[in-house]
């Protein structure tokens, strides 16, 4: 049990050295809210672990010269929450890195760690997705740039390389009339997986759709790019038709599984209710942006 | 490897660790520094019981690497009296009752004092975001809310202590006797003390709902793992190598003999040191597995049998006849009929079992968290083929018990291991395990018909439930015992025809859970009474009114009710909010309507009776009180789950003997100290141990007055150790002793089930107001009014705390809680009710003395929860008329059942 390196560097290719080096049996530490519970239940018994929350460029948010955001891979929700304007600009994405867990675990949990996680349920990853976040990772071969929704690829499964660490996400400018939401459904108030969680962004010029999208989560193996329900959006006013249309295409696009939490059908169904109420959220956003 | 020196700034003192960098800071905190202040419930962040403070801000110490807490300031509720705020804060939790068994209490504290911190008068919706992440199961979290947003009025002394005078504490809102200890962080559980050089027992449990298998050979495991000493199986048990609640039914294995019946059955246990027992992988232990079919409830009947005993699967068949219930089916104007299922429940007490026990010469001593110190003696004793007077056994506070530690869990295994090994050896189970091996609430398949005239009396009820007892007999006989008796409710019906049978299958065993059975039969009843009063044209509560037991009324086993019937007096009490609730869902649906909202209002009624105490046989309680030299002492063996018996025997105990409750020394539960208080379970406690202490009162008192040769109405006093009577100082040379032994009167059953099961019964009825969302399926709680008749309410604070509690319980039940062997062993996956699920509540306490019982007190325990599911199902019912026959209503059951 002891006979496991604990590392904490300060530099991120210190980190990708060690990571890389440990060749399979390194486990990466952010806030610890998974890998300590994984270790606990003897899923992973890791060799090596690299602790990354004495990097700094993990552990920042910046605004990028375009205007958008740089959030550190390792940043907890409720750090993200104190910036002064992230959450103005996605109160969507602030909204669901901070359905991850408790409070005492949104003190700690990190973007980065749920989306490496990799977990269908995930409640920011939906959100990143309708943000068109896009992650930066680095390895023993340099960095490289990917989608948000390209990183998962199967229930704790991702698409990094072997030494890969997550870095950051980026989140694009946000135009004038832009806004964001996230819901997810779950049958306790707090504190619980989602059933079906559904993030959507839309800009709007005179009540007119311009651009949107539409992430699923908790429907399909991998949270989901809804690009039907987003082009059903797009260039309407969110009449009902469209809506419709909308939530047509999320139910459209689920291939969930019947468990304990709620059937292929709920899930279905759900989608689509959710869709229909994401979108009002981010709309009524969008027109006080 | 060596660790490396880590510097933590703990409750404002460094203290340097050498730990890995991993190590979770719950554990530095608990193991390395003895704050075991911070208690560890399912060491996944999903409870919040270790909550503490780092930087300020409340994390889980079970989810921090202590290198990531090296160089901040971590607090710990050890530290907490220290700052102003929370020395308010714990006095403010002890004076709103907000601490009951205390397990969640520290994390509680915890993060509460970082709101408090930002923020001195938070409303409730701060409150329930600040300590939404920490679990209770036993306060309902009402008064934890209600304490917070006070704790500034005690940052400026805030309201005195309740301290009655000789002779008024029955009544009062004493605060609780054990309450320091629980807010201080101090009390000991299960998990918090053991003996030194203690070894560690880790159970090996079957993966397999049945299953053979054969040991191999353990010499090479052995060998690998030098710290592990001891492997145990069946082989090693001195005695007999079962326990079980009835004298003739000792049918569980400590360890199996070559058969598990159950996923979570003990097979073997290994003791060592705990880094070797934590090292060893299952795959490493050499147990060959021949898989089984697993008996399902589907297939029992008439299937192959689970265990040998019992060929046909049914365990305990129990019954109530009385009059032609089919024959008056036949003729009522009115019937219905409804065919309900519910599922496991898991108790989901936030500390899992823990304890140690150790060999004191020929004598054997357990610690350990239990409902039922005598009856662990007793299991102990049978597993060791030892003598009974060789056993102690010494109760842990115990972090909540619901009916789940009334079986013995960890206690024979440890006694066999603390036995042969000749040192002392300890265990705590974790989370999964405590939840895969321990009982569960009997899931039940139900189907109940009913009649009733023109008019709405009822006519007739018939009742056919068979109950999943699981792998092993537990209280399953109880269980089928007391639902026919309580299966057609607190009403007057002339003809019943109740059937229950407990079945074994290759599930958990089901035990006792709060209520034995009841709640799922009176979902199923109270479902039948709401179509009824819609078919004959009745408010849903004045056909209740009308049909409700009385004083003077004959229940279906025959038995005369005399006294201490209040349920007319609880229906009385809830009308005027009926309406109220009523007419304010009608308005909100009339605007939805109006507004194409998507959500429906609706209230719902049940009611409940329950019988305190055993069904039909003995369960006596003995208290003991002495004075002498060592001062006034409480011998008090009734063991306080959190319920707050302690308390409430010493209010009892001590306007009986005529002096303040603070003249007490309390000694309890350690069986070598105390009598026999009997279980606490069956809410029998206040009842039957209430009476014993008030008998014991009396009794000392009586010997006190005989001494100073005193008049009846003589006023006793205790200045500085010494006795007063009427002023006149008497002496206390010799010990002077009250006993008091009560067994309430009861007749058993007959095959009909005729007799006088109880010798008296609680009654309460129960509103809830809602909403369901139609789209999602999922339901808003608004409000809960829970109108009890309690006798007397001893301590109304208490007896408040135990109807939240028991209403958080039976909306879990209602709407959430689900457990599915292999699939919910933890509390991310099982959800139970978080403080944002459990919303107001109104207590109405209705006292309809009972002349046995103490100061006229009966029961709550249990009551508190049997009416919350049948009202939230019928107020479901009422906002969508959709009846949910599937229980839990988990939303997609809800859109099922919209759509049928």
């Amino acid at each position: 049990m002891t006979d496991i390196r604990y590392l904490a560097p300060g530099t991120l290719d210190e980190a990708v050295n060690a990571f890389a080096a440990a060749a399979g049996a390194a486990r990466i530490l952010a806030g610890g809210t998974d890998l300590l519970v994984q270790m606990r239940a003897g899923v992973v018994r890791p060799g090596v672990i690299v602790d990354i929350k004495k990097i700094a460029e993990m552990t920042t948010i910046e605004e990028t010269p375009e205007g958008g955001f740089r959030i550190g891979a390792a940043v907890s929700g409720a750090r993200l929450a104190e910036h002064p304007r992230f959450g103005k600009a996605w109160p969507g994405v602030l909204e669901a890195v901070n359905l991850i867990g408790s409070k005492q675990v949104q003190g700690r949990a990190s973007p980065g760690g749920n989306l490496c996680n990799a977990s269908p349920a995930g409640d920011s990853v939906p959100a990143m997705i309708a943000a068109g976040a896009v992650v930066t990772v680095q390895g023993p071969h340099g960095r490289r740039q990917m989608p948000v929704e390209a990183v998962p690829a199967g229930p704790g499964r991702t698409n990094l390389t072997p030494g890969e660490i997550l870095v950051s996400f980026t989140l694009p400018p946000r135009p004038a009339g832009s806004g964001d939401a996230y819901l997810r459904m779950i049958p306790r108030t707090e504190m619980d997986i989602a059933v079906v969680g559904c993030g959507v962004s839309l800009t709007l010029e005179g009540g007119k759709v311009t651009a949107a999208r539409v992430g699923l989560g908790a429907v399909a193996p991998t949270p989901l790019l809804v690009g039907p329900a987003a082009e059903a959006l797009i260039g309407s006013r969110l009449e009902e038709e469209a809506l419709a249309a909308a939530a047509a295409a999320c139910s459209a696009a689920c291939r969930p599984i019947d468990d304990k939490r709620g059937t292929i059908a709920y899930r279905t169904k759900v989608a689509g209710v959710l869709l229909r109420r994401t979108a009002a959220i981010a709309a009524e956003r969008a027109g006080r942006a | 490897m060596t660790s490396p020196a880590l510097l933590l700034l703990v409750n404002g003192e460094t203290r340097r660790v050498l730990a890995p960098g991993q190590t979770r800071l719950s554990t530095i905190l608990r193991d390395e520094l003895g704050l075991t202040g911070t208690k560890i419930g399912c060491d996944a962040g999903d409870c919040g019981a270790c909550t503490v403070r780092i930087d300020g801000a409340q994390a889980c110490a079970c989810l921090v690497p202590v290198a990531q807490a090296a160089g901040h300031a971590v607090a710990t509720v050890e530290g907490l009296a220290a700052s102003p705020m929370g020395d308010a804060l714990q006095r403010a939790f002890l004076h709103h009752g907000a601490a009951q068994c205390g397990i969640c209490t520290p994390g509680m504290l915890m993060a509460a004092s970082e709101l408090l911190a930002g923020e001195a008068r938070p409303d409730e919706a701060a409150v329930a975001a600040a300590l939404g992440g920490v679990l209770c199961r036993c306060t309902g979290y009402r008064k934890i809310v209600e304490a917070v947003r006070d704790a500034h009025r005690f940052l400026a002394g805030g309201p005195a202590p309740v301290a009655p005078a000789a002779g008024c504490a029955v009544g009062e809102r004493l605060a609780r006797a054990d309450g320091l200890a629980k807010v201080g962080g101090t009390d000991r559980f299960g998990a918090d003390a053991a003996p030194d050089g203690a070894l560690w027992l880790r159970a090996v449990r079957s993966p397999h709902p049945r299953a053979r298998f054969a040991f191999g050979d353990w010499a090479p495991l052995l060998a690998r793992h030098p710290g592990l000493v001891r492997v145990l199986t069946a082989a090693d048990v001195p005695g007999r190598n079962g326990f079980g609640i009835y004298p003739d039914i000792k049918d569980q294995p400590v360890f199996a003999p070559g058969e598990v019946r159950y996923r979570g059955d003990c097979l073997c246990a290994l003791v060592g040191d705990r880094a070797a027992l934590e090292a060893i992988r299952t795959e490493e232990l050499p147990i060959a597995w021949t898989p089984l079919a697993p008996v399902t409830l589907d297939d029992a009947l008439g299937g192959e049998p689970v265990q040998a005993r019992w060929p046909d699967n049914v365990l305990t068949t129990g019954r109530v006849v009385s009059g032609d219930a089919e024959a008056a089916l036949r003729a009522s104007r009115h019937s219905a009929a409804i065919e309900i299922e519910t599922g496991f429940v898991e108790h989901a007490y936030i500390e899992p079992e823990a304890g140690w026990a150790q060999r004191v010469g020929d004598r054997i001593e357990v610690f350990a968290c239990t409902q039922a110190p005598y009856m662990d003696l007793e299991e102990v004793a049978g597993v060791l083929g030892l003598p009974q007077a060789a056993v102690r056994i010494i109760p842990s506070a115990c972090g909540g018990g619901f009916g789940g530690k009334l079986d013995v869990s960890i206690q024979p295994m440890l006694a066999i291991a603390a036995w042969l090994l000749r040192r002392p050896v300890r265990a705590v189970l974790p989370r999964g395990e405590s939840m895969a091996s321990s009982t569960k609430r009997h899931p039940a398949r139900i189907a109940a018909r009913a009649g009733c005239d023109a008019a709405g009396r009822l006519t007739g009820f018939a009742f056919e439930g068979r109950y999943e007892t699981g792998a092993y007999a537990s209280w399953g006989p109880t269980v089928a015992g007391r639902v026919p008796v309580h299966a057609m409710g607190p009403y007057r019906v002339p003809a019943v025809a109740a059937r229950a049978r407990a079945i074994f299958t290759n599930n958990p065993p089901a035990g006792a859970f709060r209520g034995f059975g009841v709640p799922q039969a009176a979902i199923a009843q109270e479902a039948l009474w709401d179509r009824l009063a819609d078919a004959a044209g009745l408010d849903r509560l004045e056909f209740r009114a009308l049909n409700a037991l009385r004083a003077g009324d004959v229940t279906a086993t025959g038995q005369r009710l005399a006294h201490s019937v209040g349920l007319m007096a609880c229906l009385d009490a809830l009308r005027p909010r009926w309406r109220a609730l009523r007419a304010t869902a009608a308005a909100a649906n009339a605007l939805a309507d109006a507004g194409g909202g998507r959500q429906r209002h609706g209230v719902g009624i049940g009611c409940m009776w329950y019988g305190i105490g055993n069904t039909g046989m003995s369960n006596p309680s003995t208290m003991r009180i002495t004075l002498g030299p060592e001062g006034l002492v409480f011998h008090n063996g009734a063991v306080d789950i959190g319920q707050g018996s302690t308390t409430a025997l010493l209010q009892i105990a001590a306007d009986a003997l005529g002096l303040p409750t603070d003249a007490f020394r309390l000694v309890l539960g350690d069986t070598d100290l105390t009598e026999d208080a009997g279980k606490t379970s069956a809410s029998r406690q206040t009842f039957v141990s209430g009476r014993a202490a008030a008998e014991a009162g009396r009794a000392l008192r009586e010997a006190i007055l005989l001494r100073a040769n005193a008049g009846p109405e003589a006023r006793l006093a205790l200045r500085d150790g010494a006795l007063l009577v009427d002023g006149r100082p008497v002496g206390l040379e010799s010990t002077l002793e009250g006993i008091g032994r009560f067994d309430p009167p009861t007749r058993p059953l007959d095959a009909d089930g005729q007799g006088i099961p109880y010798a008296t019964y609680g009654f309460a009825a129960q509103l809830a107001a809602l909403s369901v969302d139609l789209d999602l399926g999922t339901v808003h709680l608004q409000r809960i009014v829970a109108a009890h008749d309690v006798g007397r309410a001893i301590n109304p604070t208490l007896v408040e705390g135990q109807i939240h509690g028991g209403i958080a319980q039976g909306i879990g039940l209602a709407l959430m809680e689900e457990y599915l062997p292999g699939h919910t062993e933890n509390l991310h996956d099982y959800l139970i009710p978080t403080i944002g699920d459990v919303p107001e509540i109104e207590c109405l306490l209705i006292e309809a003395p009972e002349p046995l019982g103490p100061y006229g007190a009966k029961g709550i325990g249990e009551p508190a929860l049997v009416a919350t599911a049948p009202a939230i199902l019928s107020a479901i019912r009422d906002a969508t008329g959709a009846t949910l026959t599937r229980i839990p209503a988990l939303p997609h059951r809800i859109l099922e059942a919209l759509r049928r």
